[in-house]
């Protein structure tokens, strides 16, 4: 691709009012220059992202979503800072492969905030290079405020400016699209999408108004009046509602569908591809009602290819795991030091599987044309990624498919590689009937059949000095993939599916320079897959691989600092040269009233009535941005009760971009990661997944989330990092450590139930 | 089928759907109610919670055939709600619990919200001025909840509670 910017105001003609539309360039993407409706918008045409009305407003279109976490008001805010308007005239087109030019994943705002960035610092000179014209004076002595330029003396606004033109501009794109990519670890390529290139001038950082302003989440008062149009409400002509009918266990195929009673259900019909089985109906309750009747009479082969949860650890134990798929680090010197050191410290530490469950299950709706056309609604990260896995399923080309984006429940990184969900159901079954389809998962369905965040283990091992300082560590980490985002439609009807690969990453930033470090992640296929079973298909979540291995090597720092008979905070910093994260650590420690000494607390018990108190300490880092938190708890010796009564997050991310929505959202991620530190767990049997409704999959309630404080300062001389996603890792090791500090007894596996810790304690 | 008559944020129709149909699918496709959100379908969540003569009820598990001749309201009749017991004064606006739930900017992805704000406009009606302790009480252990949020807004819920009873004391 181009590396240098291409501006070209080629010509300006009425447009009747709205400026900034593109036809006549030779577009320099390499799709073509062909753009077939229903086709991507092209990136590499300005207007394809930015429309300027004559009313002032402004229309800004990209491949990315609103996730939950204010994205839409974020990139309100970075287009509106580049091309000094207020956040307010903006309006976004999120997600609609059909109407955005980029694709990407939604996993964090930086990836979409870069291109806005980029695409508004375009806009804004070509905006500067019409008013220098307009006003009769040089660019450099214009001024912009509110979308008022002036100079010379004299104003105009953008829509003055725009007003019955025409404008071409064209900007360098790097990247791809999606597409079909067996040596990818999910089998796609392109999931980062298009990203724009060049470097047109951008304001810097100290120069910042919109950015850093607490402005309201556009989407959050339409969900509060209740005018959200939610995946979940799409209707379409003609659409039927379908409900559908799983195997009895997860790798049982299908023996003999059951039959709709027609008494009582007259407009019910069951319709089956491979292992699909669903009942459609033009009304929704029938619809469930008769599900429910045809799953009683319906049959299926014996499958008990799951070891069942309690056989996990043991399970991964017995793989043979082969060379690791990623490592990071320095192996000689680690193994050196590992040799001469005067103690080591080492731990084994585990968690069972756990998965993002969201409120509402997988919804999506499909309309598959008999001209092989198909439209896809659905609430996906990853529109385009979906397109290519859609389109594939059906046997059609991917121009012929078209995918919406929609409002639905926070999906925490399961769409983010573009599968899962009830979109491949919703499909293959309209491709089948000939109508739209709306399915509808049951939670009971989500809870077992989405995709998962793999049960792990690992080995930690630390080599102390004579002083008790760390000169290594070593970190083995063995899990089962998390690239399989394949359409469970797709896998039950045999529909072609991509190929996931069985890698996993190391995803941690080490946090402490002075100790020389290994860290190694191996990877197997997913638990119980075989020739008829996708097995529990293990799919990255909130903070994927980083938040896990952070886990291990936080708690064996702790038990290292304990082995040291020294405060875990002190010797944090004793093993870091990072400014920002000792400086962030010593607020932190303010913040909570952390009393400096060394953990276990002095009286740590073990056994015996009454409540423990103890507090506990963990930290990451993200992208740049340092995170610490310290978690305070109580705990029941004799019944093995935990409760976080305080938490006390730090981070420091460089540049807030919306302080009050950052504050709502690493709240949030504390209280997720909170439910991973102390309940969740999946749970399962030999055929399949029990832990299937929330009394048993259990998330936090009000009522177990403790004070939140947070200590967040914006820095302008930091660069913006990263910083919603983040949180939900903090918890778990922080809580480990706090339970440690109270009883003397370091957890080495979360979740951190009343029984684990009752049976740690009486070990 | 069966037909039943219903009023619902101050509307009266006559529906014809099946007569063990629940009321979360009568609110959502015959009243085409987006407000009204479906969760867990087994009254675990509080997605689904909507109002039925004042009371928060999960409108998953109960018929629309037992709710008839009563008044149901969804988060989109609250303003109107608000309107009728403070005799039409607030008028076009929201009802103090919506209002209170932009100010704090509650919802993250939002879905589990509708019901957040129909067991807070419950809970404010027996308690104008909650402490704490009874916000986590009403919104974890009080039936019919718990309200679940997997976005972990409980403590924004709490503020937006308060702040909801300041203005509604007013
Ligand atoms: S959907 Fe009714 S309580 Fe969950
Ligand atoms: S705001 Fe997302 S589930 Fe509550």
């Amino acid at each position: 691709m181009i590396s240098t910017p291409t501006l070209t105001r080629r010509q300006f003609v009425k447009a009747g009012g709205a400026l900034v539309v593109s036809a006549s360039l030779p577009s320099l993407s390499s799709r073509g220059s062909v753009e077939a409706a229903g086709s991507t918008l092209d990136a590499t045409k300005l207007a394809s992202w930015i429309e300027i009305h004559d009313d002032g407003r402004l229309l800004v279109r990209t491949g990315k979503i609103e996730t939950g976490t204010g994205m839409s008001a974020f990139y309100a805010q970075v287009v509106a800072e580049e091309l000094r308007v207020r956040p307010e005239v903006i309006s976004l087109v999120l997600g609609h492969t059909d109407e955005t030019p980029d694709g990407g994943f939604s996993a964090g705002f930086l990836t979409g905030a870069n291109n806005l960035r980029k695409v508004a610092a375009y806009t804004y000179q070509a905006l500067l290079d019409l008013a220098a014209g307009a006003l009769n004076a040089p660019k450099d002595a214009l001024a912009v405020t509110d979308g008022v330029v002036s100079g010379g003396g004299r104003r105009i606004s953008y829509a003055g400016l725009v007003r019955g033109q025409r404008l071409e501009l064209t900007i360098p794109i790097g990247g791809s699209l999606p597409a079909l990519d067996p040596g990818q670890p999910t089998g796609l390529s392109g999931l980062t999408g298009l990203q724009v290139s060049g470097t047109p001038p951008t304001r810097e950082i100290p120069q910042y108004s919109v950015i850093g302003e607490s402005f309201p989440v556009p989407t959050v008062a339409e969900r509060v009046r209740g005018d959200t149009e939610w995946v979940g409400d799409v209707r379409l002509p003609g659409m039927l509602h379908a409900r559908m009918v799983r195997p009895s266990a997860v790798g049982a195929t299908l023996v003999r569908a059951g039959s709709v009673d027609r008494a009582r259900f007259p407009n019910a019909e069951v319709v089956t591809k491979g292992n699909l089985v669903a009942v459609v109906s033009p009304d929704e309750w029938e619809a469930v009602a008769a599900a429910r009747a045809v799953a009683a009479s319906t049959t299926w082969s014996d499958w008990s290819g799951l070891p069942g949860h309690d056989e996990v650890t043991a399970t991964l134990r017995a793989q043979p795991w082969g060379a690791p798929s990623h490592e990071r680090g320095d192996a000689a010197k680690v193994s050196a030091a590992l040799s001469a050191a005067a103690k080591t410290v080492e731990a084994s530490y585990e968690q069972p599987f756990t998965r993002h469950a969201p409120m509402g299950a997988y919804v999506a709706v499909a309309d598959v044309r008999r001209d092989g056309s198909a439209t896809v609604h659905t609430a996906s990260a990853q529109s385009q990624g979906l397109r290519v896995q859609i389109a594939h399923a059906l046997g059609v080309d991917v121009e012929k498919v078209v995918v919406r984006w929609h409002q639905g429940p926070a999906q925490y990184g399961r769409t983010t590689w573009g599968g899962d969900g009830a979109e491949g159901d919703a499909a293959i079954l309209s491709q089948l009937v000939g109508s739209p389809v709306r399915v509808q998962w049951t939670i009971q369905e989500d809870l077992a059949w989405s995709t998962v965040s793999p049960a792990w283990v690992a080995d930690v091992k630390g080599a102390l000095d004579t002083e008790g300082r760390l000169s290594a560590v070593h970190s083995d980490w063995y899990a089962p993939h998390e690239n399989d985002a394949r359409l469970l439609g797709a896998l039950l009807a045999g529909a072609p599916s991509v190929t996931p690969l069985a890698t996993n990453r190391v995803s941690t930033v080490w946090a402490y320079e002075k100790i020389p470090v290994l860290e190694r992640a191996f990877a197997m296929p997913s638990l119980g897959a075989d020739a008829t079973s996708a097995g529990l298909r293990g799919n990255i979540m909130r903070t994927p691989w980083q938040r896990q291995q952070n886990f291990a090597t936080e708690a064996l720092i702790n038990e290292a600092a304990a082995a040291a008979g020294a405060d875990p905070i002190q010797y944090r910093i004793d093993h870091t040269t990072n400014p920002r994260l000792i400086e962030l650590l010593r607020a932190t420690a303010k913040e909570a009233g952390w009393d400096p000494r060394p953990s276990p607390r002095p009286g740590a018990r073990r056994t015996g009535g009454g409540l423990l108190a103890g507090r506990g300490v963990a930290v990451m880092i993200r992208s740049d941005a340092p995170w610490v938190a310290i978690a305070e708890v109580t705990v029941a010796p004799d019944t093995g009760e935990v409760r976080v009564t305080r938490f006390t997050v730090g981070l420091d991310c460089g540049k807030v971009m919306n302080p009050r929505q950052l504050r709502l959202t690493v709240q949030g991620g504390i209280v997720q990661g909170l439910g991973e530190a102390l309940t969740e767990e999946v749970t399962f049997d030999r055929q399949k997944v029990t832990s299937t409704d929330w009394t048993r999959y259990r998330i936090p309630t009000m009522g177990s989330t403790p004070d939140i404080r947070m200590v967040i300062t914006s820095y302008d001389d930091r660069g913006i990092n990263s910083a919603g996603e983040a949180p939900n890792a903090l918890p778990p090791p922080a809580v480990a450590a706090a339970i440690f500090d109270a009883t003397g007894v370091p957890p080495r596996r979360i979740p951190l139930t009343a029984a684990y810790v009752k049976k740690l304690l009486s070990a | 089928m069966a037909e039943m008559t219903l009023t619902v944020n101050g509307a009266t129709r006559t529906v014809d759907v099946a007569p063990d149909t629940p009321l979360v699918y009568v609110l959502r496709n015959q009243f085409m109610l987006g407000g009204v959100r479906l969760g867990c379908g087994m009254s675990q969540c509080g997605a689904c919670a909507v109002l039925v003569d004042g009371r928060e009820v999960r409108s998953c598990v109960t018929l629309a055939s037992r709710v008839a001749g009563s008044k149901i309201h969804t988060i989109e009749g609250l303003p109107a709600l608000w309107a009728e017991a403070r005799e039409g004064t607030a008028a076009g606006g929201l009802h103090p619990v919506q209002q209170a739930w932009i100010d704090e900017q509650v919802p993250q992805c939002g879905y589990c919200q509708s019901g957040m704000m129909i067991a807070a406009v419950d809970l404010l009606a027996r308690v104008p001025s909650p402490s704490v302790a009874q916000i986590r009480e009403a919104f974890t252990d009080a039936p019919p909840s718990p309200h679940l949020c997997r976005c972990g807004t409980y403590p924004a819920i709490i503020d937006a509670v308060q702040r909801a009873a300041r203005a509604m004391a007013l």
